[in-house]
């Protein structure tokens, strides 16, 4: 593997990254002790003004900001990217929306293939970048890892950014709840119901520069009586017309779906959702073909405003297929699953969720590096967890366990407790211990040599995590808030290549890595003005990976994950006058520092930039991306140039 | 020389300035959450609504929203509206204590103490090119057009097209898809 070479990076711009990041937050922090006031004043007229009808119709009337209140007492570390916030940001694509988040880990490769991760463990740096496998990523419930490798195909994972109604992160495991895989974090995307996506949206966004994309979008929602609402879509992008000569970032996709929402009264609500896409990309020097389709039915019945019940079905199936003239392969995966969730409380104090679940999940392949060919994966879960009110207001413990039963490891238990302390309205502490699995991926436990022998010939259990975490969330008024969280991860039985000289491919894959990672994320937002708001936050992070046998191979740390320790984001939103709005993002990301001979990447600075112009049903705008410098590496060997597009919208 | 702590004072004296008088301009009169988001619904109604031509008599009319009651928006609406147009006429808020102080009005938000009188207003309204605005029960049953009401803790809308039609009001089909239609003699 290559090392590209490190671009010098200014010591001045480190430095000011030093004293903008800490000063500004202390600062803006100080001015509004000075300057606080207890007013119900949070909706800034400009920026209510501007939301459409079906957006007035779904804020919350009682709830204190645009987020549901509940969210500053959450006890843990979750971070919420609103419609809005992607919106008034730069991003084109999910990875890109996913950027907002300031305690994820994100490192792109290529225009299709990113590295996405929280907490560590990105993976290998690699021009393929989907190496990290220690994240759930959910789709309105549809989980969408790949069993082949436990991480996730980003270049499939398209959608209408305009239709997205909030994505919620969680740094730190989710197991509990959400399931295996769930070990460093848990992406929860949401869209839009389709009565609040009525009417017609196009846009058209087209490259100025080399090495991007050309997206055509279309929606139309519509109203077929007055509890049963559609939306269908469909959109198209290739990157091919605009750089015709560039093979690495070769990428073109079309998408269709639909959503249906039916109200049939008050305490039902049903719906039926679906996506269609084929397209094509390079993947290193072959081309894939992708190919997609899902479909989703969920239904909710309230029996009260503390007791429900939700059943949600789906049925998903994927094709890959590399178009290598020497050797030709495809990987297809069908996933058919259904969850039911109930939630009743006990007496005034006790809410108890319950769950379980089946999934059953079978890839048919033609690579002949994997044994068996086609394996069918069932996988049966289930949950509970309590969460009791000890002293209302003030002190509430929430725990629960995971029980699940995988092809790979049989049973495993991911229990957690979480205690959140409510002092005073505005303020939650919070601590949590929480264990999570991350079972076996067809790749851990699955490969073998052209000769048919296996690599994991003595089989791979499940990679475990014993997680502390400790946070604090404060809304210190309506229009400022922060959140803290620190953690402590113990890894157990992490993949390893270990050496085994014996065989002509001299690695095995086994269970000789534990490791220990600690750090902080620190996030605040901020509306300065009712036409400034500023979001952001910075990430610290520090892990040790070791060897608990002898034969584990120099390069097994890196293929696990190689992570920078700093980084810091801060997005701001800005409306100039009526009309016009000027959005910017800073990310700063420091080095990978990788072991030989898997390559390094320098620490980078990066500027995104969009400015718009809004009429009443058309918005012009102009968006650039990475401004600072004409190319910049993230991770593995190809370059991110700098892009510029114009993009213009009409609503109706 | 300019050395680096000089420009990092420097830096912060001038952001504490623009911060705090950014802080300073962000106090206004509040008005509850709940009439936050329904001035904006006001504001929105102007462009799913059509009025006809005879209801301005010059360009240079205003487009006039009234509040015919104590008003429960505070400033808000006052604010939002501000600087903006329907169809090149200006918005401008009026506040009307009773019937008769009604010349000229294009949306009537509608907020008595006594729902009791709310026929007699309406009523009284009969024939005028008036969009009347509600979040009284009743409403729509005495003969006003649009109301609002609150369901799972969001704002939504209920509107009598019988009640739009008689006031030579055309209503978007996009608004009329978004609401709740009531049809009289039907709770």
């Amino acid at each position: 593997m290559a090392y590209h070479c490190k671009i010098a990076q200014p010591i001045s711009m480190r430095y000011r990254l030093l004293f903008y990041g800490p000063s500004t937050i202390i600062l803006t922090l100080l001015s509004t002790l000075i300057f606080a006031q207890a007013g119900d004043s949070l909706l800034p007229s400009s920026k209510l003004k501007k939301l459409s009808l079906e957006e007035l119709m779904n804020i919350e009337v009682t709830s204190l900001s645009m987020q549901p209140e509940k969210l500053t007492e959450v006890a843990s570390a979750i971070q919420v990217i609103a419609n809005e916030d992607i919106q008034r940001s730069s991003a084109l694509s999910l990875p890109q929306a996913l950027e907002l988040a300031p305690n994820l880990q994100i490192a792109q490769a290529n225009s299709h293939s990113f590295s996405i991760t929280a907490r560590g463990f990105s993976g290998l740096p690699s021009s393929g970048g989907e190496l990290s496998n220690k994240l759930l990523v959910m789709i309105d419930g549809r989980s969408i890892y790949s069993p082949l490798f436990g991480g996730v195909f980003w270049d499939v994972q398209n959608l209408m950014l305009e239709d997205l109604d909030r994505v919620e992160v969680v740094s730190g495991p989710g197991g509990t709840l959400w399931g295996a895989n769930a070990v460093n974090g848990v992406i929860n995307i949401q869209t839009k119901s389709a009565r609040e996506t009525q009417g017609l949206c196009v846009s058209q966004e087209a490259g100025m520069t080399s090495a991007l994309q050309d997206i055509t979008e279309m929606r139309y929602g519509g109203k077929i009586s007055d509890n049963l609402y559609f939306r269908i879509y469909g959109q198209y992008f290739d990157q091919e017309r605009s750089s015709p000569g560039d093979t690495v970032n070769r990428y073109n996709m079309a998408q269709g779906g639909f959503r249906m929402d039916y109200y049939p009264s008050k305490a039902n609500t049903f719906n039926l959702q679906g996506d269609i896409y084929s397209g094509s990309e390079n993947d290193l020097s072959n081309l894939t073909h992708t190919t997609g389709q899902n479909i989703m039915a969920h239904f909710t019945h309230h029996f009260s405003d503390q007791s429900n019940l939700t059943v949600k079905v789906y049925s998903d199936y994927t094709t890959r297929d590399v178009a290598n003239a020497a050797k030709p392969s495809n990987y297809n995966v069908s996933t058919n699953d259904i969850d039911i969730q109930y939630r009743l409380p006990i007496g005034q104090r006790q809410s108890i969720l319950m769950g379980a679940g089946y999934s059953y999940v079978q890839d048919m392949t033609n690579i002949q590096a994997l044994n068996p060919e086609n394996l069918p994966m069932p996988e049966a879960s289930g949950f509970i967890q309590d969460e009791i009110t000890f002293v209302p207001a003030l002190l509430k413990l929430t725990i629960g366990s995971k029980l699940l039963h995988d092809v790979f490891t049989g049973y495993e238990v991911q229990p957690s407790a979480r205690l959140a302390l409510t002092p005073k309205k505005g303020h939650t502490l919070w601590a949590s211990i929480s264990r999570a699995v991350r079972t076996p991926s067809r790749f851990d436990e699955d490969l073998i040599e052209p000769t048919g022998q296996s690599l994991s010939p003595y089989g791979f259990v499940s990679e475990k995590v014993n997680a502390y975490e400790l946070g604090y969330r404060l809304r210190l008024m309506e229009n400022l808030s922060f959140s803290f969280s620190a953690f402590f991860n113990q890894y157990f039985d992490l993949r390893s290549l270990n050496s085994d000289t014996s065989k002509i491919t001299p690695t095995l894959i086994e269970n000789g890595q534990d490791a220990e990672s600690w750090g902080f994320e620190f996030s605040g937002n901020y509306q300065a003005t009712n036409w400034w708001r500023l979001r952001g936050g910075y990430t610290f992070l520090r892990k040790n990976i070791w060897a608990t046998i002898p034969s584990v191979l120099p390069i097994s740390p890196s293929f696990e994950g190689v992570d920078p320790e700093n980084q810091f984001m801060l997005q701001s939103i800005m409306d100039l006058s009526k009309n016009f709005s000027l959005d910017l993002m800073g990310r700063y990301v420091g080095e990978l520092n990788a072991i030989a001979p898997v390559s390094s990447s320098p620490t980078y600075f990066t500027l995104n930039a969009r400015l718009a112009k809004r009429f009443t049903h058309l918005e012009f705008s102009v968006i650039g991306q990475n401004l600072l410098s004409a190319q910049h590496f993230e991770t593995g060997n190809y370059p991110i140039h700098r892009s510029v597009y114009g993009k213009i919208t009409y609503r109706f | 020389m300019l050395t680096i702590k000089n420009i990092r004072q420097r830096y912060l004296s001038v952001l504490l300035a623009l911060l705090c008088s950014l802080a300073l301009l962000s106090a206004q009169t509040p008005a509850p959450r709940e009439y936050q988001i329904k001035a904006a619904f006001l504001f929105n109604f102007t462009q799913f609504v059509e009025w006809p031509a005879t209801s301005f008599s010059t360009d240079k009319d205003p487009f006039i929203i009234g509040i015919l009651g104590d008003t429960p928006f505070g400033s808000y609406l006052e604010e939002l509206v501000s600087g903006e147009k329907v169809n090149g006429h200006r918005i401008v808020v009026q506040y009307f204590r009773d019937l008769e102080e009604i010349k000229i009005c294009h949306i009537l938000f509608i907020n008595l103490s006594q729902t009791t009188r709310l026929e007699q207003v309406v009523a009284g309204l009969k024939g005028r090119t008036i969009l009347t605005v509600s979040d009284m029960a009743g409403f729509l049953q005495a003969g006003g057009i649009l109301r609002f009401f609150t369901k799972n803790n969001k704002i939504l809308i209920q509107i009598n097209p019988e009640a739009g039609k008689k006031a030579n009001l055309v209503i978007s089909s996009k608004l009329l898809r978004l609401s709740e239609l009531f049809v009289p003699g039907k709770k």
